[in-house]
């Protein structure tokens, strides 16, 4: 139980650190983008707003990644919950960054899909920092020809998937390994695919992580990406 | 008069457009790249004046940019910034290296730098 313990202590101190590593960025984003309008060159009250709301969501997966795992005061409860809603929400909260950040959002989630048991606000929580960092990478790839994130969900055989996919050259398996050793630790845990920290992907994994969930790389159609496998809520498949 | 060419070397869009708007004005060409390899490829086809460079990149760092840019004779005395999140404590014991094998002209901490210290140091090292 101490051991227990001690590694959940470990990852949280290791999150806080990749939390604050990526709190950097959008702060001196906001601070020179307001330097602009001093200047007088330019008023971006709009990037401003949305570069803080979206800090302001990967603080929150932060402190609910937390709850879970030490279950403070947070009453875990797995429900009944529509991927395809779940996935629409994110969305609408995404389309504001991936604007910024000239990305296109596409929304893949045809195909009857029955509820799957998960929670729902921790699971569109984790949608959201995934697709944030994947967004916040995608102009940062050399020839960046495909510049179109999919929210996506497919059956597989253990149940059904729910994930982010882009054409990102070095998004594996080893490399999301090294990243999960390496985050709040290293400046760039994922050196191959993000030039910062990566934040949004690590809250994620640690929401998955107490939810039970394991978050992997994955194949939607022809693109890389992350995903995780849900399990289908058949007892209520059949009301 | 002639246009200077700056290249920028800068992943983050956000930051990589807001630097071209501070710098963006009748003596300047600016350019800017996300990767190490764009930067290599973008100093060859428009030989900048002054190349501005983040450490933090995708894949190949800056550092090895750095060291790719100057091995080729021509570039070696062009002048570069090292304009990073990275703080430069952390390269305290590298000054002999920075200085003298890679040529960095300065080196600015980018939490630190205003735009207007930016715009400063760059007409600085142009005049």
């Amino acid at each position: 139980m101490d051991l227990l313990k001690k590694q959940y202590s470990n990852t949280s101190h290791q999150l806080l650190l990749s939390v604050a590593e990526q709190m950097k960025l959008p702060l001196l984003q906001i601070a020179r983008q307001a330097e602009l309008g001093v200047m007088g060159v330019e008023n971006n009250y709009t990037t401003i707003q949305t570069l803080a709301e979206n800090s302001l969501h990967l603080l929150d997966g932060y402190s609910l990644s937390l709850q879970l795992a030490h279950q403070y005061g947070y009453q875990f409860v797995t429900e009944s919950v529509s991927v395809a809603a779940v996935l629409y929400d994110a969305n609408q909260q995404l389309q504001s960054l991936a604007k910024l950040y000239d990305v296109q959002l596409e929304l893949n989630i045809g195909g009857k899909y029955g509820p799957v048991i998960a929670n729902r606000k921790a699971l569109e929580s984790a949608i959201v920092g995934l697709a944030s960092a994947l967004i916040e990478v995608i102009p940062a790839q050399m020839n960046s020809n495909c510049s179109t994130l999919h929210l996506a969900t497919h059956r597989c055989r253990y149940g059904i998937v729910a994930g982010v996919y882009a054409s990102v050259p070095g998004l594996s398996r080893e490399a999301l390994r090294k990243g999960r050793k390496l985050y709040g630790l290293s400046r760039q845990p994922l050196v191959g695919i993000s030039h910062s920290s990566g934040t949004g992907i690590f809250v994620a994994d640690s929401i998955f992580r107490a939810m039970k969930l394991n978050l992997h790389v994955s194949r939607h159609r022809r693109l890389y990406g992350l995903g995780v496998v849900l399990s289908p809520s058949s007892q209520l498949a059949l009301v | 008069m002639l246009k200077k060419n700056i290249l920028i070397i800068e992943p983050d869009k956000i930051l990589a457009d807001t630097y071209k708007k501070v710098l963006d004005n009748s003596y300047f060409n600016i350019q800017v790249v996300a990767t190490a390899q764009e930067g290599i490829l973008a100093a060859d086809a428009h030989c900048p004046d002054l190349v501005i460079c983040e450490l933090q990149l995708v894949n190949h760092g800056g550092i090895e940019f750095i060291y790719e840019f100057r091995s080729y004779k021509d570039w070696q005395s062009i002048p570069l910034i090292i304009f990073s999140s990275v703080p430069p404590t952390e390269f305290a014991d590298s000054q002999n290296l920075m200085i003298d094998q890679l040529a960095v002209s300065r080196y600015l901490y980018k939490p630190n730098t205003t735009n207007l210290q930016l715009i400063k140091t760059v007409d600085e090292l142009l005049a």
